[in-house]
C-alpha cells in the first residue's frame, strides 16, 4: 500500500470525515423532522439517539466536523497565498496541535455526560 | 472533472467547464462560512447544554426564533451543497463504472434534495398551535 507523506494523510482523513459528516447530516435532519409530527413522535426518536453508543458517534462526528473545518482552512491558506503551498506540512502539524486543543476539552466535558447520565 | 489544483488562477485554467469552476469557488466560500455556523452550532448544542437534555420542547423553542430560522436555514443549505458537491468528487475518483457511478449520484441529489425539502417545511412549521402535543 502506497503511505505518502503529510500532504497524503491531510486529504485522506479530509475526505474520511466529510463523507463522515455528510452521512451523520442525512440523520440529522431526518431525526428533526419527526418534530413536525408532533412531541410524541419526536421525544421517542431524540430519546432513543440519546443512548451512549449513539452519543459517543456524535462525539466522534463533532472531532471529524473540527478537522474538517481547520483542514479545510488549511486548504484555503494553500490557494489563497504564495506562500501556503510551501508550509502546507508546517501547517498541517498546526492543525492538528489546534485539534487536540480544542478537542481534549470537548472530550472532557462530555464524555462524563454519556457515561454519568447528567444530562436529564 | 474536479478540479484539483491549488490556487485560484491554475483552477481558472484546469476548470472543464464554467460551472466546474464556480463549484470550485463555492466550496471554498460556503467552506469558510460553514466554519463559523456549524462550530457556533456544536457549541450551542453541545457545549453550553448537555446533547442529552434535548427533548421536543427545546427543539421547538429554538426554531420559534426568526434568527435561529435564519441561521439553521443557511447552514442547512450550505452544508447541503458542499457536502453533496465534494461526495460528488469522491464518487467521480474511486466509482469507475459508468451506470452505477449516474446510479449513485441520482440516488444522492435525490436524497438530499428531499432533505432540504423537509428540513426548510420543518423550520417554518413553528411555533405550532399545538397539534398532536
Amino acid at each position: 500500500m502506497y503511505r505518502g507523506r503529510e500532504g497524503q494523510w491531510a486529504f485522506y482523513l479530509h475526505r474520511i470525515t466529510g463523507v463522515a459528516i455528510l452521512l451523520y447530516l442525512l440523520v440529522h435532519v431526518g431525526e428533526l423532522t419527526a418534530a413536525m409530527f408532533g412531541a410524541k413522535y419526536s421525544n421517542a426518536i431524540l430519546e432513543f439517539f440519546h443512548q451512549p453508543l449513539f452519543q459517543l458517534g456524535l462525539l466522534g462526528v463533532i472531532g471529524a466536523v473540527l478537522y474538517h473545518a481547520l483542514n479545510g482552512l488549511r486548504i484555503l491558506i494553500m490557494d489563497f497565498t504564495s506562500w501556503g503551498t510551501r508550509v502546507q506540512q508546517q501547517l498541517w502539524y498546526g492543525v492538528l496541535v489546534l485539534f487536540a486543543l480544542l478537542y481534549i476539552p470537548t472530550m472532557i466535558k462530555i464524555l462524563p455526560e454519556i457515561f454519568g447520565g447528567g444530562g436529564h | 472533472m474536479a478540479i484539483k489544483t491549488r490556487n485560484f488562477n491554475e483552477a481558472r485554467q484546469q476548470a472543464s467547464t464554467n460551472i466546474e469552476l464556480i463549484w470550485w469557488v463555492f466550496m471554498r466560500v460556503s467552506g469558510v462560512l460553514l466554519v463559523f455556523l456549524v462550530l457556533g452550532h456544536i457549541y450551542m448544542n453541545n457545549i453550553m447544554i448537555s446533547n442529552t437534555s434535548i427533548d421536543y420542547d427545546y427543539v421547538a423553542s429554538r426554531f420559534s426564533q426568526p434568527l435561529i430560522k435564519v441561521y439553521d436555514l443557511v447552514m442547512l443549505a450550505l452544508a447541503m451543497l458542499h457536502g453533496t458537491n465534494g461526495l460528488r468528487y469522491v464518487i467521480d475518483d474511486y466509482v469507475h463504472h459508468a451506470g452505477w457511478r449516474s446510479f449513485i449520484k441520482f440516488v444522492l441529489y435525490f436524497l438530499v434534495a428531499l432533505l432540504i425539502a423537509t428540513g426548510t417545511m420543518l423550520l417554518f412549521s413553528f411555533p405550532f398551535n399545538k397539534v398532536g402535543g
